[in-house]
């Protein structure tokens, strides 16, 4: 087990320390310079790297997994068929979800002829894979660009069904919902959707084609 | 542990216990090493892990093939990416089924972005570990615009459950064109600036050559992979030696060390992040030449049940050989799954490594082996 | 009795004087670092955060004041203020400006102009290593006496190029009075050097440079304290304001070098190639040496925070070998060499 001896050549420069300590000091005055000027600048975010959180917010991506929302559709009726698929996929089994059918006199709260009656999640849980959404066959549960989800109690970490709706709203006032994902193309072009790509289950698979350009171009405008 | 040989001679009175870790700011994650001391020179030193085994193993078995892809995540935290496609990449051995060359191509792209973020923090962490700083700002910098685009690419910066058995679940956002455009320059320019600010500086020198060196042959007994036996001198590499992913068609080489120092495994994470982004230019370069609307995953059933067999699967993660071994027994849930982390099997060569050094070279062997205790201790 | 009272109010404004500089120093610190560094630091106390180090002096100020159980408390205690004292002290001898003249009477900007000053300096820079050894042996920690076995080591290892660099300057100036060495460096050399110690001793002010770096435990020779080697080493135990004397100790000793340096090598007040005094009034005088004396150390404060960020750090076996095979040969070579010019010469 011997040690390999490594005999050390250095140049004279590296030899007299002081040379390449004063390129160094040469490089990071280049930097003081350049970020002490940027300071003065007008505006929160003016060292380039550095965002002053609260009063100034980095831009999320619109596909970012945060929070959680339910989604309604243009009639402002759940989505939510109360299936149970994401509860079955969740890795950390933080979704709870119950099923009931929706009663007579309730139908235009509801699109499907099944509900959830009761569909919580337990935050402290999640790991924000995204897989709920991936298989979500009504695209109800989509995961949003809440991050700031830190609470002084447990209880303020479970979200149920109210709270996942208003999630929505609020994302819907703010035009932050989530771009519709492009289809995954499946190898076999015959083949059925593949199983994991959520948004090919979608009835228009056309429309969401067509909106790949206004996606593209507010990507450009973002950047 | 302590009447062990290599205090020959001694009782251990003659020598002082320190414990290093689990909570130390020299300590990546919850290591933990107790480091007999003759004055400054550790006489011997001893690992200890286990301080973040979550049994990763053990919960695979009762989670479907889809569902241990987040867990996988957490191995490596600095490159789940690559973690993810391994894992992946042994479930689709197992199955019989290939991803088709346009997620191949994207799994290069990421794969290869999370190996360079994974050396920038490894390289950055070993100049905060030797007192240097600012070179570290400078890498984690870039770092960030990684994970930017990553965020574009699925949502998620650290933890990115990347792809799908089969295939990825999204082709490369619009703006990636423009955002690696931005980013390159930048990424080698960082990586210029720590060149400059460390390699040439002879305080540097004097810290990292010679220090805690390993032989090729010693390397090699002890199982080590990736950037810490390439460092050794061995020129291998599973990219090279086994290709995966359509790595045998792009034009990189292999850097290696001689002496197996920490400033070797320091040039040889320098170099390979420049391999990593010429490997990216030609990986987008033919991802561009493909059709749009070319497959992104191949055809999978929507339960995964592989035939009943097992499979072991390896690829290189910017730490070494990370291997998944998958038995299967038709069902949808793994019957067992071993991983074979890189940093285990260079870990356990730590003892031998510091004997003799200084305690700040004990610092510095450990932060330039890139030991990630989520990996370590699964 | 005026004599007494003017050593006083000089007393008094040397050590609020310094102790500001100190507390200014901590910010400069964290600015400038994240400057290098492409952040933005500390700037939400008060503009540009600049009563950031109140708030942290408000904090250390009001945490709880820890002793562990096994410390030996008297010396516990007494480590920081061992520490601290001769920090301060050795300002007592350093000038900061030349004089000034108020009602008819000239006052000496300098707190006691004694003959010896130079020795003084040499003397209670050695004392601070006190502090440090003591703070980490009682404090009943391996980090903190590792870190205060390393900081003794390194600090009397330095004592001796630091001492030998100084001598050679007294050959040349012939005095150890610091206020006649100040003096001597008015006018020009040769015709167009500056009369400065750092033209007559470039060799010497590089040692001295290179040793006021290891006295001052700062980067490249920040062993002592170690962040990732030994925690904090010296003061680890230390917490409140006890950590608070030991870290404003630190401000005040890299203040005192500063000083030293630009008195021996820089200058002191005087500014190259012109004369200050020969056009400005006395009073006005005495405020301008006292503002280009006070240039000159902060641009060598801000040395000490720049080449913190830029390098990184010795090991310990490398800073002994530098000191005793490096640093005391030259030192000796260039004392050797001063006074062979000067035998020649006169």
């Amino acid at each position: 087990m011997a040690k390999p001896v490594v005999e050390k050549k250095y140049t004279l420069g590296e030899r007299i320390y002081l040379l390449e300590i004063l390129k160094g000091m040469v490089l990071t005055w280049k930097h003081f310079v350049f970020n002490f000027m940027a300071s003065f600048r007008s505006g929160p975010h003016t060292v380039p790297t550095t965002w002053q959180y609260p009063e100034d917010r980095r831009e999320i991506s619109p596909i970012f997994r945060g929070e959680h929302m339910q989604t309604l559709d243009d009639q402002g009726r759940e989505k939510c068929i109360g299936c149970g698929m994401c509860a079955k996929i969740c890795p950390a089994q933080c979704i709870s979800i119950v099923k009931a059918k929706v009663p007579e006199d309730q139908q235009e709260l509801y699109a499907g002829k099944t509900y959830s009656s009761s569909f919580n999640i337990d935050l402290l849980r999640c790991i924000f894979c995204g897989f709920c959404e991936e298989v979500c066959p009504t695209n109800a549960i989509v995961l949003g660009q809440g991050y700031e989800l830190a609470e002084y109690r447990r209880e303020g970490c479970q979200r149920d069904k109210a709270r996942l709706i208003e999630n929505f709203r609020l994302a819907r006032e703010s035009g932050k919902l989530k771009p519709q994902r492009k289809p995954v193309i499946v190898a076999e072009p015959k083949a059925k959707p593949a199983p994991e790509g959520g948004a090919q289950k979608d009835p228009g698979v056309q429309k969401v084609e067509q909106a790949k350009p206004k996606k593209a171009a507010a990507a450009k405008e973002t950047t | 542990m302590l009447e062990d040989s290599c205090l020959s001679g001694h009782s251990t009175g003659d020598y002082v216990k320190i414990n290093i870790g689990p909570s130390h700011p020299a300590m990546h994650g919850t290591l933990r090493v107790v480091a007999w001391t003759d004055g400054e020179t550790v006489v011997k030193a001893d690992p200890e892990i286990g301080y973040l085994h979550r049994g990763v193993e053990k919960l695979a078995e009762a989670m479907t093939y889809h569902q241990f892809i987040p867990i996988t995540d957490r191995l490596n935290y600095c490159s789940a990416i690559c973690n993810n496609v391994s894992y992946e990449m042994a479930v689709e051995k197992l199955m019989g089924i290939e991803a088709p060359e346009k997620a191949q191509l994207i799994r290069v792209i990421m794969m290869e972005l999370a190996r360079i973020a994974d050396h920038q923090v490894c390289v950055g962490i070993l100049g905060v570990d030797l007192g240097a700083f600012t070179p570290f700002f400078y890498l984690i910098i870039q770092r960030e615009e990684i994970y930017e685009i990553f965020e574009w690419y699925n949502g998620a910066r650290l933890t990115n459950t990347f792809g799908r058995i089969g295939g990825v679940e999204a082709d490369l956002p619009d703006d990636f064109d423009q955002r690696w455009r931005e980013l390159r320059p930048n990424l080698i320019k960082a990586i210029d600036e720590t060149d400059k600010l460390l390699t040439h500086n002879r305080i540097w020198m004097d810290r990292t050559i010679g220090v805690t060196t390993f032989s090729a042959e010693d390397a090699l007994n002890w199982g080590f992979t990736g950037p810490c036996l390439r460092a050794c001198g061995v020129k291998r590499d599973m990219r090279k030696d086994e290709p995966y992913c359509m790595y045998d068609r792009f034009d990189f080489e292999v850097p290696t060390g001689k002496h197996g120092d920490v400033f070797d495994r320091y040039m040889v994470r320098m170099r390979e992040m420049e391999e990593s982004i010429k490997i990216i230019d030609q990986a987008y370069k033919m991802y561009k030449e493909l059709p749009a609307d070319a497959p992104l995953m191949a055809k999978v059933p929507k339960a995964i049940r592989p035939p009943a067999g097992e499979v072991y699967n390896a690829i290189e993660t910017p730490n070494g050989e990370l291997g998944f071994f998958v038995k299967s027994d038709g069902s949808d849930k793994p019957y067992r799954l071993k991983i074979r982390p890189p940093c285990y099997m260079i870990y356990q060569a730590f003892p031998e490594m510091v004997k003799g050094e200084m305690i700040a070279d004990l610092v510095a062997c450990l932060s330039s082996l890139n030991v990630i205790a989520g990996e370590l201790d699964r | 009795m005026d004599d007494w009272l003017i050593a006083l109010i000089k007393v008094v404004f040397i050590w609020v004087w310094v102790l500001l500089i100190a507390v200014i120093m901590t910010w400069v610190e964290r600015r400038g670092a994240s400057m290098i560094q492409d952040r933005l630091g500390p700037n939400r106390a008060g503009p540009f955060g600049l009563l950031q180090p109140l708030a942290d002096g408000i904090k250390l100020f009001t945490k709880e004041d820890i002793v562990p159980d096994k410390a030996k408390k008297i010396l516990f205690s007494l480590g920081p203020i061992l520490f601290a004292l001769p920090a301060f002290s050795a300002y007592a001898v350093v000038p900061f400006g030349d004089k000034i003249v108020l009602g008819g009477k000239e006052i000496i900007l300098q707190v006691s102009d004694i003959n010896v000053g130079f020795l003084y300096v040499v003397a209670l820079g050695s004392m601070a290593v006190y502090g440090i050894i003591v703070g980490g042996w009682a404090s009943n920690n391996k980090y903190s006496i590792l870190g205060g076995l390393r900081s003794t080591a390194q600090l009397i290892s330095y004592e001796v190029p630091l001492g030998l660099a100084l001598l050679a300057i007294t050959l040349i100036y012939g005095t150890f009075s610091l206020r006649e060495i100040a003096l001597a460096q008015q006018g020009t050399f040769l015709g167009v050097f500056p009369n400065w110690g750092i033209f007559k001793q470039p060799l010497g002010f590089i040692l001295f440079i290179v040793t006021a770096y290891a006295e001052a435990n700062r980067v490249p020779f920040d062993l002592p304290e170690a962040e990732s080697e030994i925690v904090s080493g010296y003061h680890t135990e230390y917490g409140s304001m006890r950590l608070g004397l030991y870290l404003f100790g630190e401000y005040v000793n890299l203040c005192t070098l500063s000083a030293l340096i630009v008195t021996f090598y820089f200058g002191a007040w005087h500014l190259p190639y012109i004369n200050m005094a020969a056009f400005l009034g006395p009073i006005s005088y005495g405020i301008a040496s006292f503002l280009v004396f006070f240039l000159k150390v902060s641009f060598f404060l801000w040395l000490f925070v720049w080449v913190r960020w830029t390098v990184p750090r010795f090991r310990y076996d490398q800073v002994m070998g530098l000191g005793w095979k490096a640093l005391i040969p030259l030192a000796l070579i260039n004392l050797f060499i001063t006074a062979l010019a000067i035998q020649l010469t006169i």
